[in-house]
């Protein structure tokens, strides 16, 4: 099951709110519910965009499981007190947003209640609800907007990945900065039958993975509506590699890996059009929302320590 | 006991003619407890505990006390009781392990929005009537306070059916004058980690006896 939670406080004040993104990890065994993905967010492009695809995944999924409930599942979750409930439901359903299950915490910090919703994935707008959530070891990222969205596919649900710092731990950015490119490549190439530490999305992608195997195991792998990619600095031929293996020890498919060797990642990502694109470095993320794709910052790791906005990439 | 405490000080704070206040009354049918009468008294004392009657009953009357004492929420420990107590129209809660580690400084009051009650469903049981009064008057209490930082707190659960069955809750509690803090759409979510992560002092069933689930 895969549940999102998300903070509407940007839909009833205009302000910025936390996009939660809450999915649930299966395994409960109480009775799995369903999960459904769904968006809420300021910007009516965030919750518009990807709905089609979540519902395609969904609609197949039932078709596929109907006695299942695992599912993406959407919660909203915001600090607003109850007495906007009404107000809030109706902005729910004015703007059609697919959102059947939300807390309203009334002034309390959400963040307890991304554990009692099993949460998969925490989206917000507010950095330090993020760094929160991260730092009680739930998948979270700061959603940035752009401006104008391009078209993403209705019937197939695309999420890109950043290598370090998103899926990895930092390991290998902290000897990139401390000690430069050379370091890094001999680091990695030594260690290259060695697993990287998992960052924190590393469970989320394999959320996602699990419901990828759910088409899978009926025969839809060809025809999946879920589509994962990696899109990394790092370069095929040496640096890579290490990170493909860490993810086939860790038993994760991802379905792409673009490998950019320092190039930008603005065009490859405009060529895959990802639903959404995680990244650790801020300048990455803005250079994907400059291209119309959503994308969410992850902060974590060394990166964040440094000037987050790098002129330029370097070939890894 | 205390977050009531807490919210009759809150209440004379605004108001010291205030009237509306929380009343607790200890009730016992366990004759040993009687013999020692004194005792209770203290050791209630001993702990702070603001009580201002005691009644000495026996399991056949205290029913009857709990309407002589014009009581308008029961809570026990005791299923039994529970039962008869609802049978007889009093709100009565069933106390258990999660009590005892709420808060003791803000009185939390879960409503459980599923059973909505239709207007048009003939005569109402004498324990949903009671339920309505009692939810009025805490709505009143609430009002007493602003919308942060008030004693008494009001939570809304719907675990079943969507949005639009927590908007009709939410409608409905609004109607009786019960000004919902914080909502809850679980939609079918297991409700297990919820409650104990809100940690309500007891649960009004709109509707329904308190036995059900």
């Amino acid at each position: 099951m895969v549940k999102m939670s998300l903070d509407p406080v940007q839909v009833m004040s205009g302000q910025v709110k936390e996009l939660k993104v809450a999915t649930s990890s299966n395994g409960d065994s109480r009775g799995s519910w369903d999960e459904k993905e769904e968006f809420d967010q300021d910007h009516l492009g965030l919750t518009t965009k990807p709905k089609p695809a979540l519902e395609t995944v969904n609609a197949r999924l039932r078709e596929l499981y109907p006695q299942s409930e695992e599912l993406f599942d959407i919660v909203l979750v915001t600090y607003n007190h109850a007495h906007v409930g009404i107000r809030l439901i109706n902005t729910i359903n004015h703007h059609n947003l697919f959102i059947e299950r939300f807390c309203m915490t009334g002034g309390s910090s959400p963040i307890g209640y991304l554990k009692a919703w099993h949460t998969n994935l925490y989206l917000s707008a507010d950095s330090e609800k993020v760094r929160e959530a991260l730092a009680e070891g739930i998948a979270a990222a700061t959603m940035f907007m752009p401006e104008k969205l391009t078209e993403v596919s209705e019937s197939q649900l695309r999420v890109a990945f950043d290598g370090d710092a998103v899926l990895f731990s930092d390991e290998s950015e902290r000897i990139f900065k401390a000690h430069g490119l050379d370091k890094f490549f001999e680091h990695e190439k030594d260690n290259e039958d060695t697993l990287l530490d998992h960052g924190p999305l590393k469970g989320f992608l394999e959320a996602l993975g699990k419901l990828q195997k759910k088409f899978y195991a009926k025969g839809q792998r060809l025809d999946c509506p879920i589509r994962t990619y990696l899109v990394t600095a790092r370069s095929a031929a040496s640096s890579g590699i290490r990170a493909l293996k860490t993810l086939r020890a860790w038993g994760l498919e991802i379905d792409e890996a673009l490998f950019l060797a320092g190039a930008r990642k603005g065009p490859m990502l405009e060529k895959i059009r990802p639903h959404i694109y995680f990244d650790d470095q801020m300048f990455h993320v803005e250079g994907a929302a400059e291209m119309g794709t959503i994308a969410a910052h992850v902060p974590y790791g060394i990166a964040q320590k440094h000037n987050p906005k790098q002129k330029s990439s370097v070939a890894k | 006991l205390q977050a009531l405490q807490k919210v009759n000080e809150r209440l004379l704070e605004e108001n010291p003619a205030e009237s509306l206040l929380f009343d607790v009354i200890l009730i016992t049918t366990d004759s040993q407890q009687q013999q020692q009468s004194s005792r209770v008294i203290s050791s209630t004392r001993h702990y702070g505990l603001e009580v201002s009657r005691f009644c000495f009953s026996s399991e056949e009357d205290f029913i009857e006390s709990l309407q002589k004492n014009n009581v308008k929420l029961f809570l026990t420990t005791d299923t039994n009781e529970v039962t008869q107590a609802s049978q007889t129209g009093v709100v009565s809660v069933l106390l258990d392990q999660q009590t005892a580690v709420c808060s003791s400084e803000q009185l939390r009051v879960m409503f459980c929005g599923d059973a909505v009650i239709r207007p048009d469903t003939g005569p109402m049981p004498l324990t949903r009537q009671a339920a309505q009064s009692f939810s009025t008057q805490l709505g009143e209490m609430r009002q007493k306070f602003g919308m942060f930082d008030s004693p008494l707190s009001f939570i809304l659960v719907t675990s079943h059916g969507g949005r639009e069955s927590c908007r009709g809750a939410l409608q409905m509690l609004r109607s009786r004058g019960v000004s919902v803090d914080e909502a809850y759409c679980l939609a079918g979510a297991p409700r297990g980690p919820m409650l104990s992560l809100l940690q309500p002092h007891f649960l009004l069933r709109d509707g329904y006896s308190g036995l059900e689930e």
